[in-house]
């Protein structure tokens, strides 16, 4: 086993985003490195539209348990869940959540308000130590791929642990053929996404 | 998923390293031990386990398997679903005893109903290995208690291990076999959700070949007769107390940390083992603390337990989930053995019974135990992230978009409304258990599984004997059904109580993943059993199955169902979302959108700021909903429209709802007159000739305005006039009528200072004059326009036009003004003039007014004559004829009976009340007789040919009124001295015209308040340049365009009017029925409208029916994603 410093990973979503297939993903990444991985996941009633969370800890004596400040990398697939989320990073954290919003029932029944994305973009931008939000995903591919879609901007992230060739590595191996170029199509705009306007990734 | 299982069916000669979930590592065990057959009922968290031997069972019986892959088929283990944990644990035992392996996997609460087989078998004998794996739910996930299997060993007297993460699972099932095989005694693993349910890295290796042949051995001990039970108790605690169990008590006390210092000795067992050992990985204060970790826990491992304890720690820490398990035990330990330590457990800092543990708990318990702060510079949390967590919309699970049973609930929701009644529905366990939520609410009471039709019996029982005896009613799935819910039928059936059951039947077990059940078998490998004929064998009357889409045929056969004494039964089939099945079903190249131009938009008025009554609850939204499906006669809100622009759907539904205080502020929000427009409205609302059945909304005006208690109450209007904003602008109203009046309402709520002169000592006009005293309530009217009065309003009695003031004087004082002073002048034909001495003529008006006045001079038994078609012919026919029965009242009219121009419904009541009509006649010429007695020889109007000579006492003219030309000075005129005006704009100066006075106006009462209306309009327009159009006219053109002959109103004669028939549809802005009442996750809400995600519509389609508003439809598309 590759003895590498803990990192602990936390995936948030809702029912039917992909957060397990996202969290199996970063597990098979871990497992062609050799480096120790342990999963938790919450997904009590997911596919009755609740949230879904799954934790992720690479290393030595290291659970995907989450608790309080302990998560170095959040992969927030549904703004509310990534707002849900704060309290578990901090101020090393890497975050990255995309815009799409899934409003639950509350806030259709105007009982409360969904919060404002822009607010926590800055936030999180003056907050963590690097933070990626995606305001808009390659229009024509489905949603239900947006997971892999962030994990390909995310590993041009600078505390990411995994990068692109080992990630598509990952992708092969996970998906036995079926689905393949579409996902590695929306893992691949992941990784173009917004390349221009940021400095070159580490690993390219 | 083929991959996956094959990976597990795979042996392994050198390790191999793969990532899974602990219950798939407790799957693989099992098959590493070489297990034989899984029986289990689905259960989170113990689900994934039995999926995995379900995959495993169809790929091992695959014939092109078979061939395919010899090695991973060749040792088969039989798997099934049972109905239910308690047929799964005999099967088990029962398997075992045939010499195969078994294991038997259930949830928590399973074991609460396998228990009775397990408590037995342990005094009689197993054969084969027998492991029961049991997953508990500290924290309640998806469980109804949080229970504690762990007493499950010393209750039934049996091994059991206790793992802390998915690589313990997997070794200890291994152990677990073995043991069960070699001491003949079934063998427990308790899991919890973070073991089940948490991922590690597994080492597969090598699976167990040693093939078990079926046998069957006659042992006395096969046969529980209580002679035989005390020897077997005694043997079954001495099983306990064997050397396999010795030495594995001895192996699973694990000494996970050994420091030097023996300040701190930490007990753990479970989960608990992986928080600690992670949070004291984390900090420096690790050599400072020794752990023990307990696998194997009952027998309870006391020899280790005391080795470890008599290195003298100066505390001890004991950490278990749920019950005090463990620190019982070692309490129990430290007393017997007399040690005297320190010992620290439930109670202490955040430690409790109930609840799952967390890093955050454990962590804050570990400082507190060693009197230490643990700190980590490193991971600062961000700075004031609390406030984020303030007031965040939370996300509780819902039924899926599509899912078949909202569509149930919904139509429960319209069929036995639960606002109405007392009504209780008692569910069950599963997916369906979500209608207890917001928005469907439609559940009393969730209990454990199968209790449904126990409580709906129970509770019927209790209010059997009383005046309140109702039947109850049980909600259940169709897998609970299988599960434990037959048995209850039966009872139900067979004390005779008065139920209806409702089962879910969505063809699957939905909650736990798709599993099949007796009902819905999906494979060969199972016989489907059919619920109604199953039920209609047990005797039940009514068994009824429905199509919850189809909500207005389900409705029907649940009124049914409800009447019927006694067990009726309804199976509501629709597959569930995920299955095949309901894909196929499915639209495709379809889309479902919303026309926002319909959806939360009043239809009836474009100012957003004028009031509106309409209460907004969602039971209302509920009633017109209902109203859509089930009403017998549908009429678009716009086919009976009112010239005063009352929102007569919003009054109709109102009335509907039962709400009628409601149903007349929405008549006020728009005019003054409710009353009398209930009495003596031409209703133009309902003059439409395509459709025959329509609302009586005159006759409903009246009923609602009959109210005495409704009726006085005005504070609303007053109330809103008082908090108008205040345009400091005055205007003059020359005229009291009704056209006036209702300028005068409209103004004063809109802020304006409102004065209005009157010639008379009294205010109506031709209301107060004209219309017959029987034909309305007089007191009312005087009151209804009384209230103008106390809105703000100052009236000049007794000041006439041209004689107290001049026009011109007016607009220069006021900012405008309305001239709404009428026709008061009736038309008189010089033939009568200069024929008829004057005691025996009159015109209408002053015919009327006398009439009014209780001073008419016509005596009993006279003739009297009347000329003219037009409205006031008619009251004055009728007037006369009231006067005295013995009267002969005739009416001579130039017009053919359909031509006249008074409307139907006046000439029918005429007619019937015995008035004779001279259709198309004209009189020809006049002489007197010498009694006095006028002669009147009448002509055919058409071909002048003669017709008739009538005798007669006295002549009325009804021909028309005018008015004294010179008070209309500088105004332009028509042929009948009307004023000329564009939307009441005279022209000249600030000055609008209303009423009878006004070119082109429309007669009757409604025609006067309209005009009354748009002259205020126009005013605003002058005024403050207000934006918004008089939004009457379509119905107002319709009280004078239509053909006399179509005329005839609705529901004339019906004296019992079933209002529930009726639904009167029309886009309304106080609506949010769909997200209020039915909430598929689907619908969002975007600025106010509901909006369809079509990612996460399944195009069920039910949502079109849902919609009070009209506004939801299918379009055929190519479906663009839309982003939410």
């Amino acid at each position: 086993m590759n003895m590498i410093k803990n990192i602990k990973i936390l995936i948030a979503g809702v029912g039917g985003q992909g957060v397990v297939f996202l969290s199996n993903l970063v597990v098979e990444a871990a497992m062609i490195s050799n480096i120790p991985v342990s999963v938790s996941e919450i997904h009590g009633l997911s596919q009755r539209g609740g949230v879904v969370t799954s934790g992720i800890g690479l290393g030595a004596h290291c659970t995907g348990f989450i608790g309080k400040a302990s998560v170095d990398f959040l992969f927030g697939l549904e703004p509310l869940e990534t707002q849900r989320c704060l309290s578990y990073l901090h101020k090393n954290s890497s975050v990255i959540f995309g815009h799409y919003r899934i409003q639950p029932y509350s806030v259709n029944a105007e009982i409360t308000q969904y919060p404002e994305l822009s607010v926590l973009a800055t936030y999180l931008e003056k907050q963590c130590k690097e933070a990626v939000f995606i305001k808009e995903f390659a229009k024509h591919i489905d949603p239900i791929l947006y997971n892999v879609f962030m994990l390909g901007r995310a590993s041009r992230m600078n505390d990411f642990p995994f990068q692109e060739p080992l990630l598509e590595a990952a992708i092969n191996n996970t998906l036995h053929g079926t689905k393949n170029k579409e996902t590695m199509d929306a893992f691949k705009l992941g990784v173009a996404y917004e390349f221009d306007k940021k400095q070159a990734p580490l690993n390219s | 998923m083929k991959e996956r299982i094959k990976k597990i069916l795979i042996s392994y000669d050198t390790p191999h390293n793969t990532c899974v979930m602990g219950n798939e590592g407790i799957a693989r065990a099992a098959i590493e031990a070489g297990v034989d057959g899984v029986f289990s009922y689905p259960g989170t968290p113990s689900t994934e386990i039995s999926e995995i031997f379900n995959h495993v069972n169809n790929f091992q019986y695959d014939q092109a398997n078979k061939e395919k892959y010899p090695d991973l088929t060749s040792h088969p283990v039989y798997f099934e679903y049972s109905i239910n944990e308690k047929i799964a644990m005999e099967k088990a035992i029962a398997f075992s005893i045939g010499n195969k392996s078994a294991m038997c996997v259930m949830k928590n609460v399973g074991m609460n109903i396998a228990s009775d087989a397990l408590l037995s078998v342990t005094y009689q004998t197993i054969i084969a290995p027998l492991v029961i794996v049991v997953c508990d739910d500290p924290g309640c996930h998806s469980s109804s208690n949080e229970q504690d299997s762990r007493y499950w060993g010393p209750m039934a007297s049996v091994p059991i291990f206790n793992p802390a993460t998915p690589e313990d699972a997997f070794e200890m099932i291994k152990l677990a076999f073995e043991l069960s095989g070699k001491i003949k005694l079934p063998v427990l693993v308790r899991t919890t959700t973070r073991v089940s349910h948490t991922r590690g890295v597994l080492s597969y290796g090598a699976i167990k070949q040693e093939a078990r042949e079926a046998k069957f051995e006659r042992l006395p001990e096969h046969i529980n007769i209580p002679a035989r039970t005390a020897v077997a108790h005694t043997r079954l605690l001495d099983k306990l107390k064997s050397e396999p169990i010795l030495a594995l008590l001895k192996q699973e006390s694990k000494l996970k940390l050994n420091a030097v210092d023996t300040a701190f000795g930490i007990i753990s067992s479970g989960v608990a083992t992986s928080y600690v050992t992670e949070i004291l990985h984390q900090n420096d204060f690790l050599h400072r603390v020794s752990l023990l970790d307990l696998g194997l826990i009952h027998p309870f491992p006391e020899k280790e337990v005391l080795s470890f304890l008599s290195r003298g720690f100066e505390k001890i820490l004991i950490l278990e989930e749920l019950d005090p398990f463990v620190e019982n035990a070692v309490r129990n330990l430290t007393q017997k053995n007399k040690l005297d330590q320190q010992i620290f457990g439930k109670g202490f800092s955040n430690l409790t019974v109930t609840g799952e543990f967390s890093l955050d708990l454990l962590r804050t318990v570990l400082e507190d135990f060693s009197n230490t702060t643990f700190n980590n510079t490193q991971k600062a949390p961000l700075e004031n992230h609390e406030i984020f967590l303030d007031h965040l919309p939370p996300r509780p699970p819902t039924l899926c978009s599509g899912c078949p049973h909202r569509a149930t609930f919904y139509l429960l929701k319209l069929a036995i409304p639960r606002e109405q009644s007392e009504l209780i529905m008692c569910g069950d366990i599963g997916c369906f258990g979500l209608g207890a939520l917001p928005p469907l609410k439609m559940i009393d009471t969730i209990n454990h599984m199968g209790m449904s039709i126990s409580m709906a019996q129970g509770l019927y029982e209790s209010f059997h004997a009383s005046e309140k005896s109702k039947k109850v009613v049980a909600l259940l799935g169709d897998g609970t059904f299988f599960h434990s819910g037959l048995t209850s039928l039966v009872n139900a059936v067979y004390t005779r109580a008065n139920i209806l059951v409702i089962i879910f039947d969505n063809r699957t077990t939905g909650m736990t993943g798709h599993q099949p059940h007796p009902g819905a078998s999906r494979t060969p490998k199972y016989h489907e059993i059919e619920i109604a004929p199953l039920l209609k064998g047990m005797g039940i009357e009514v068994v009824e199955t429905i199509n919850p889409y189809n909500v207005t045929d389900s409705i029907d056969k649940v009124n049914e169902a409800m009447l019927h004494q006694g067990v009726s039964v309804l199976i509501s089939k629709a597959p569930c979302i995920f299955l095949p099945e309901f894909k196929d079903k499915m639209e495709k190249k379809m889309k479902i959108i919303v026309d926002h131009s319909r959806c939360n938009t009043c239809e009836n008025h474009e100012d957003k700021s004028l009031s509106c009554s309409r209460c907004y609850t969602p039971k209302n939204n509920l009633s017109r909903a209902k109203a859509k499906l089930l009403a017998e006669i549908s009429i678009p809100g716009e086919e009976q429209l009112c010239p005063a622009n009352i929102c007569n759907h919003g009054f109709f539904n109102s009335i509907l709802e039962g709400d009628t205080h409601s149903a007349i502020e929405i008549v006020r929000d728009k005019m003054l007159f409710a009353r009398t427009c209930g009495d003596i409205c031409h209703r133009p609302c309902e003059l439409f000739s395509s459709y025959k059945n329509l609302i009586p909304i005159k006759k409903l005006k009246h009923l609602v305005s009959s109210n005495e208690e409704l009726f006085i109450d005005f504070s609303s209007p007053i109330k809103r006039a008082e908090e108008a904003i205040k345009k400091h602008k005055s205007v003059a109203i020359i005229g009291a009528g009704p056209a006036g009046l209702s300028a005068a309402y409209d103004l004063i709520q809109s802020g304006y200072e409102v004065c209005v002169f009157e010639k008379e000592n009294t205010v109506g006009g031709m209301v107060t004059y004209a219309i017959p005293y029987f034909r309305m309530d007089k007191a009312g009217f005087d009151y209804e326009a009384m209230q103008l009065q106390k809105m703000g309003v100052t009236f000049y009695l007794n000041q006439s036009l041209g004689k107290d003031f001049t026009l011109e004087h007016l607009t220069e004082k006021f900012d405008s003004v309305i001239l709404a002073i009428g026709m008061n002048k009736a038309k008189t034909l010089d033939l009568i003039e200069q024929n008829i001495p004057s005691e025996s003529r009159m015109d209408v008006l002053h015919f009327l007014k006398s009439f009014n006045q209780k001073e008419s001079m016509i005596k009993n038994g006279s003739v009297v004559f009347i000329i003219g078609g037009g409205n006031s012919a008619m009251d004055a026919a009728r007037s006369a004829k009231r006067l005295h029965s013995t009267n002969r009242i005739i009416v001579s009219c130039f017009e053919t009976e359909s031509q006249m121009p008074a409307f139907y419904e006046e000439v029918k009541h005429a007619q019937a009340e015995g008035i004779e009509f001279l259709y198309d006649s004209c009189i020809n010429s006049i002489s007197v007789e010498k009694s006095g007695k006028t002669i009147l020889h009448l002509h055919t109007y058409s071909n002048d040919q003669s017709l008739l000579i009538v005798p007669c006492d006295y002549i009325i003219t009804a021909i028309g009124q005018t008015t004294d030309p010179r008070v209309i000075l500088n105004l332009t005129t028509d042929d009948d001295l009307r004023i000329i005006n564009e939307n009441g704009f005279s022209g000249y100066k600030n000055v609008l015209v209303a009423g009878d006075i006004s070119s082109g106006n429309n007669m009757s009462v409604i025609g006067a308040i309209a005009s009354g209306k748009k002259a205020a309009i126009g005013v605003r327009k002058l005024l403050e340049n207000y934006a918004y159009e008089y939004e009457g006219n379509f119905a107002l053109e319709r009280l004078n365009a239509i053909p006399t002959p179509q005329r005839s109103p609705a529901n004339e004669s019906e004296e019992i009017f079933e209002i529930e028939k009726y639904n009167l549809f029309q886009s309304c802005q106080k609506c949010n029925h769909c997200i209020d009442n039915f909430g598929c996750p689907a619908m969002v809400k975007v600025n106010g409208k509901v909006e369809i995600n079509a990612n996460r519509c399944t195009l069920c389609g039910l949502c079109i029916d849902v919609c009070p508003n009209n506004a939801i439809r299918w379009e055929a598309e190519k479906l663009e994603s839309i982003e939410a």
